[in-house]
């Protein structure tokens, strides 16, 4: 069930193409440690897509949470995943830690 | 302690209220008894499949996997939008029928159906927040020790359930057509809430294009990113910086939607 469940998801996966092209785009990363962003800060270029590789050195599971980047991705402690940004106007973009919602917060500024 | 009492209470609360409403109408209708314990299957499925979910979660480090994962949150989305969207005519049709008294059996054959509509919402509702749950509360047995964990955690599924008891409970004093309208209204707030996430997550990805972005700004008056703000834009599905595609998107839903269920509770 679970093997026949992954075949799903893969074939779907390529079906649909992959979310995230790893072609040359440029990758900033950020590393979420004891509920906070490392850096907070984030410059990006604007109008550019961009990658941002994230990874949670725990020792909690965290959310990274956008409404604004429309983004939302579930990290488990030890956790690395990245996430594709589509270009951004110039601005500043707060993003947010949900399961640490006091301390895990952030923003990108794209220029 | 209180982070994870909070985090527990709203990632459970929207499983809990859909289920708290479902389950008001199912009180009120003499042939409710079935869907009753349907909802509970249903429950009960959509645990396991959070565990399941978590896990894969979990598991899921690879780029191809998380594609995958990716794919598949957005699709229950959808899929989660629809079956409501679905359950709330067929409610308003119901309720049409028992109204018009047709025979009991044909109302029986046409329930049988509806009642694995009413199994899969809450299945799908359940897993989808439940599997957050699991992974938060995974990855918060390393920050603090099991025992006050788990108590925090039962709290705040006890809060959780406390708080659509409530809303259930208040619906329940309401008759049975003001009951029918207020269920309605709020599980199609619900759908569109999902039907929104589901759009962003495309847009995000760049299989949607935004149109127009941002469309305004109202963060200054009600932030989605924190607060009460971040539960309407959770539960109703606000956004403080609509794009234009979000806004034809949600509002085709609403006008498609209440036109139908008009056509349903009228028509023949």
């Amino acid at each position: 069930m679970k093997h026949v469940m992954t075949m799903l998801l893969v074939l779907a996966a390529q079906a649909f193409g992959p979310v995230a092209r790893a072609d040359d785009m440029p990758t900033y990363s950020i590393v979420i440690r004891a509920g906070r962003f490392e850096p907070a800060t984030l410059e990006v270029p604007a109008n550019t897509r961009f990658r941002l590789s994230i990874k949670n050195e725990g020792p909690g599971a965290e959310e990274f949470e956008s409404t604004e980047l429309r983004k939302e991705k579930v990290l488990a402690p030890g956790a690395s995943s990245f996430l594709v940004f589509q270009p951004l106007k110039p601005g500043s973009y707060r993003f947010f830690g949900e399961f640490h919602p006091d301390t895990a917060q952030g923003r990108i500024v794209a220029k | 302690m209180l982070n994870v009492v909070l985090v527990v209470w709203r990632e459970s609360l929207e499983a809990m209220l859909i289920i708290g409403i479902l389950h008001a109408w199912l009180v009120r209708n003499e042939a409710g008894r079935r869907g009753r314990n349907a909802l509970w299957l249903g429950v009960a499925a959509g645990l396991l499949l959070a565990v399941a979910l978590g896990w894969g979660m979990l598991e899921a480090q690879s780029a191809l996997a998380g594609d995958a994962l990716e794919y598949f949150q957005t699709g229950v989305l959808f899929v989660a939008a629809a079956l409501i969207t679905q359950m709330v005519f067929w409610m308003a049709r119901h309720a049409r029928n028992m109204r018009r008294q047709l025979e009991a059996e044909l109302s029986s054959a046409a329930d049988a159906g509806n009642w694995f509509g009413v199994a899969a919402i809450a299945a799908l509702t359940v897993a989808r927040e439940g599997a957050e749950t699991v992974v938060f509360l995974y990855g918060a047995s390393f920050e603090a020790g099991a025992s006050s964990l788990g108590a925090a955690a039962a709290l705040g599924v006890v809060l959780a359930a406390a708080t659509s008891w409530l809303a259930a409970r208040g619906l329940r004093l309401a008759n049975t057509a003001r009951l029918l309208r207020i269920s309605s209204f709020l599980l199609l707030v619900f759908a569109s809430a999902l039907l929104v996430s589901g759009v962003d997550r495309l847009i995000g990805n760049g299989h949607l294009p935004p149109l127009v972005e941002p469309l305004w700004n109202s963060s200054a008056l009600l932030d989605d990113a924190s607060g009460a703000g971040n539960l309407v834009a959770q539960l109703a599905g606000y956004r403080a910086q609509p794009s234009l595609m979000l806004l034809i998107v949600w509002a085709a839903y609403w006008l498609i939607a209440l036109v139908s269920l008009r056509r349903a509770r009228s028509a023949r």
